[in-house]
């Protein structure tokens, strides 16, 4: 283990856009080599979070301490040990994919052979040969978010980010991703990701994070988040959808439809 | 055709453009009506007809005989068709030149049931719409004209041809767009690097048609050419509603007629081409280039042996090809190399200085003064808009270990790399025409890169101040306050440059000491790179807090 501590500590976190509150006084911590999920509603502060534990927003106030580096003191030490996907990855779009892994590659401090069997070995991993030569203007969904994958992972980072990375990926990328993240975990490396989808939250997570308006509202195993909310044998999709007081699902539907 | 489908969606291709270009000014409540073009129109119509007015007091007044003012009103009257298909062809071209690649592709509205005969007409009266205040303007000019001169027939020639003429322009467009969409799906997938220089290229040209249509010489030229009974001009379908005009004013109404209908005729002709080939090419696709199957990866350059860090190289082999390859940037890639050409056209043309005795101080170098003016523009104009240009990316560069100064020193060495090719086309044309010494030579290329580098940086600083990240369909890159701002700061900065040469001039007028003009230079340039390190500073400030703080 590279630190005795935790991997991510949040504590008392709150961001304002302008009168609207993204984070309420949030803490988290999240333990080395875990896999953390964070789930929660549209708005609910997930990717708010995720981009303060990277430092990519200031907190109004709180403080997130990365492997003991304070996010606001020292950034660009934060930078070095972090990937991140963000959600709907814009990429340059102009460039090959090529191009763009090894524009990070330098930017990372990659070695010319270093960078040189990373890149064709991740292009290769995620199917992107024979595209990798053109222009990422014209990728579908899937393989941009690929290639923000492959810049998030290519520098072997300690920590992990990522905002809903299964986004738009095929049935095979999907599970080549999960594998990663559980290859990467069985090496040391800390993931936090979001997803709405809960059977993968389930399946790929040690702990689970539930947001609502920025607050934490509930936190543990799946089985601990399921006698939390007294629905010991239901799937998570309910225990989500009792903890965040989601009522009238049937009733929107039917309003839907009309 | 459904009538009411085609005004609608005219109306909402016409709004996207009055949001796009007068939100900042105006309240949204304003831009929502598209009165305001008709209210716009009628205001400038009114000012035409007051300065229709003037024209034909001042030639009276004059003392223009009956035969010059005829001639004049057949150069005004012939002319107003030309330019107006010139203009609404350009405008049409720039606008679509300016759109941001990512908002190319027309599938918002594929999924609507929206016929390809409805977008092009829809999209034709749009233009034409938008851009009619102008079309108001000429025919307010020439109502006063027409009717105090006895050319009140012609008058009315004109407002239809100046109709005619300004859908041509638009239909043109339409026609122009359909294969320029094909063109670059075909071409990017074999042509990938040849592609990019071509278009490079086209739009330098395409500018500097621009800018040679609104100069005037080009349409005074032809009229020259109609005026002169070349019988060659008949064959040319685009002066025909000007050839209308003329026939009347010759009191010829059969073959001003005949020149009418076969306007109009063109017209009809030119909408059915550009209907077919937007049926045919109604699905545009992304726009990629293909280089290469496998990728290059970048080996290790020799610039790092004299100090260039790798992540600044990075990111200026990041800035060159991805801006070479979006087209809403290449147009501003453009400026710094057409602004000094624009800008030298007058000394170009003009009789070179002599060598007398009474000119001693006048060198050739005198020149460069407007020349280095126009680079510099064109310099902080590409520096205002470089980071603005990052939008949603920039994402990449807030999570990667990047410091701002790195940001800012590979945004500046960008900006000056290619305003560098406008220096030297400047100083090119310089040489070439006046033949300046080595030693005039070295002092305009040292004080074109210190004005370059301080333009640079201050473009960067209030890039970074006040940059527009937003990624509509036209992106602005800067705010409209930031383009204010920048271009009074940059003005300022070559006005205080050039103030060692305005006072050594004066005391070498009035105090009758020794003037250098190698020292003024030496001296502007001196105060140009103290401008950039300040600008550099404050850039360096903007661009931290950018990191620190993701756009929302």
């Amino acid at each position: 283990m590279d630190s005795p501590g935790p991997a991510i500590e949040a504590e008392h976190l709150s961001k304002f856009y302008g009168q609207v509150l993204g984070l309420n006084d949030l803490s988290l911590t999240v333990s080395m080599g875990e896999v953390r999920g964070l789930l929660g509603q549209n708005g609910s502060g997930k990717s708010t979070l995720l981009k303060s534990l990277l430092g990519l927003i200031h907190p109004s106030s709180g403080w997130v301490r990365v492997l003991g580096v304070d996010v606001q003191k020292a950034p660009m030490e934060v930078r070095r040990l972090v990937g991140y996907v963000p959600e709907s990855p814009r990429l340059y779009e102009f460039l090959t994919a090529t191009e763009y892994l090894d524009f990070i590659a330098d930017v990372r401090g990659l070695g010319y052979e270093e960078k040189k069997e990373r890149i064709t070995r991740l292009i290769e991993s995620l199917d992107l040969e024979g595209k990798q030569g053109e222009t990422i203007t014209g990728y579908s969904q899937g393989m941009k978010q690929k290639v923000a994958i492959m810049g998030a992972i290519l520098h072997h980072p300690k920590i992990l980010l990522m905002d809903e990375p299964l986004n738009g990926l095929d049935p095979k990328s999907a599970r080549v991703v999960k594998e990663l993240i559980h290859s990467l975990t069985r090496d040391g490396v800390t993931t936090v990701f979001s997803t709405h989808v809960l059977e993968i939250a389930e399946a790929i997570c040690d702990r689970l994070t539930i947001l609502q308006n920025g607050r934490v509202l509930a936190e543990g195993t799946a089985q601990e988040l399921r006698e939390k909310a007294g629905l010991s044998n239901s799937g998570l999709e309910d225990v989500f959808l009792k903890l965040t007081g989601t009522k009238g699902v049937e009733d929107i539907v039917e309003a839907l439809r009309r | 055709m459904r009538i009411r489908v085609l005004f609608e969606f005219a109306k909402i291709l016409m709004l996207s453009r009055l949001r796009n270009t007068r939100q900042s000014f105006l309240s949204n409540s304003i831009t929502n009506r598209p009165i305001l073009i008709a209210l716009i129109g009628s205001i400038m119509f009114a000012a035409g007809v007051g300065f229709g007015t003037a024209t034909v007091s001042f030639l009276r007044g004059a003392g223009a005989s009956p035969a010059d003012i005829g001639q004049i009103v057949e150069t005004i009257f012939g002319g107003i068709p030309i330019f107006l298909i010139g203009f609404f062809f350009t405008m049409g071209l720039l606008w679509e030149l300016n759109a941001s690649s990512e908002s190319e592709s027309s599938d918002s509205i594929n999924w609507l049931p929206i016929s390809p005969s409805e977008y092009i007409f829809a999209s034709t009266v749009s233009t034409s719409y938008t851009y009619s205040p102008l079309v108001l303007v000429t025919v307010g000019y020439s109502l006063p004209i027409g009717i105090l001169t006895g050319n009140t027939s012609a008058f009315l020639v004109l407002v239809v041809a100046s109709v005619v003429a300004a859908f041509i322009g638009s239909v043109t467009v339409e026609i122009l767009r359909s294969l320029l969409a094909r063109a670059s799906t075909a071409f990017n997938k074999v042509g990938g690097r040849l592609m990019i220089i071509l278009r490079i290229l086209g739009m330098i040209l395409i500018l500097l048609f621009a800018q040679t249509l609104f100069s005037g010489f080009l349409i005074i030229r032809i009229i020259n050419s109609v005026s002169s009974a070349n019988a060659a001009t008949v064959l040319v379908p685009l002066l025909w509603p000007t050839l209308s005009i003329t026939s009347i004013l010759r009191s010829n109404l059969l073959s001003s007629a005949y020149f009418l209908l076969l306007s109009l005729g063109f017209l009809a002709v030119l909408a059915s081409a550009a209907l077919a080939l937007r049926a045919k090419f109604w699905v545009a696709t992304p726009p990629s280039f293909h280089f290469s199957n496998t990728g290059t990866i970048s080996s290790v350059s020799r610039l790092r042996k004299i100090g260039v860090s790798v992540i600044s190289l990075a990111l200026v082999r990041r800035e060159i090809r991805s801006a070479t390859r979006r087209k809403e940037v290449v147009r501003l890639m453009a400026i710094p190399i057409i602004l000094p050409v624009m800008i030298s056209f007058p000394a170009l043309f003009s009789p070179a200085p002599t060598t007398s005795a009474a000119s001693g101080l006048i060198s050739p170098l005198f020149l460069a003064v407007p020349l280095l003016f126009g680079v510099g523009l064109g310099t902080l104009f590409l520096g205002m808009t470089s980071i603005g240009q990052e939008g949603k990316r920039l994402w990449n560069l807030s999570s990667l270990p990047i410091e701002a100064g790195t940001i800012v020193t590979s945004k500046i060495l960008f900006t000056s790399l290619i305003s560098t090719i406008g220096l030297v086309l400047g100083l090119g044309l310089t040489v070439f025409f006046f033949q300046v010494s080595i030693v005039d030579t070295m002092t305009f290329v040292a004080v074109g890169i210190t004005l370059v580098l301080a333009e640079a940086s201050l473009g960067v600083a209030i890039g970074s101040r006040y940059p527009d990240f937003s990624d509509g369909p036209r992106p602005r890159f800067v705010t409209i306050i930031g383009s204010i701002i920048g271009a009074f700061l940059g003005v300022i900065v070559m006005l205080l440059m050039s103030l060692p040469l305005l006072i050594l001039l004066l005391a070498r007028v009035f105090l009758l000491l020794p003037f250098s003009l190698q020292l003024s230079f030496f001296l502007g340039g001196m105060l140009g790179l103290i401008f950039a390190r300040i600008s550099y500073s404050l850039s360096i400030r903007s661009v931290d807090g950018i990191l620190r703080e993701l756009p929302n």
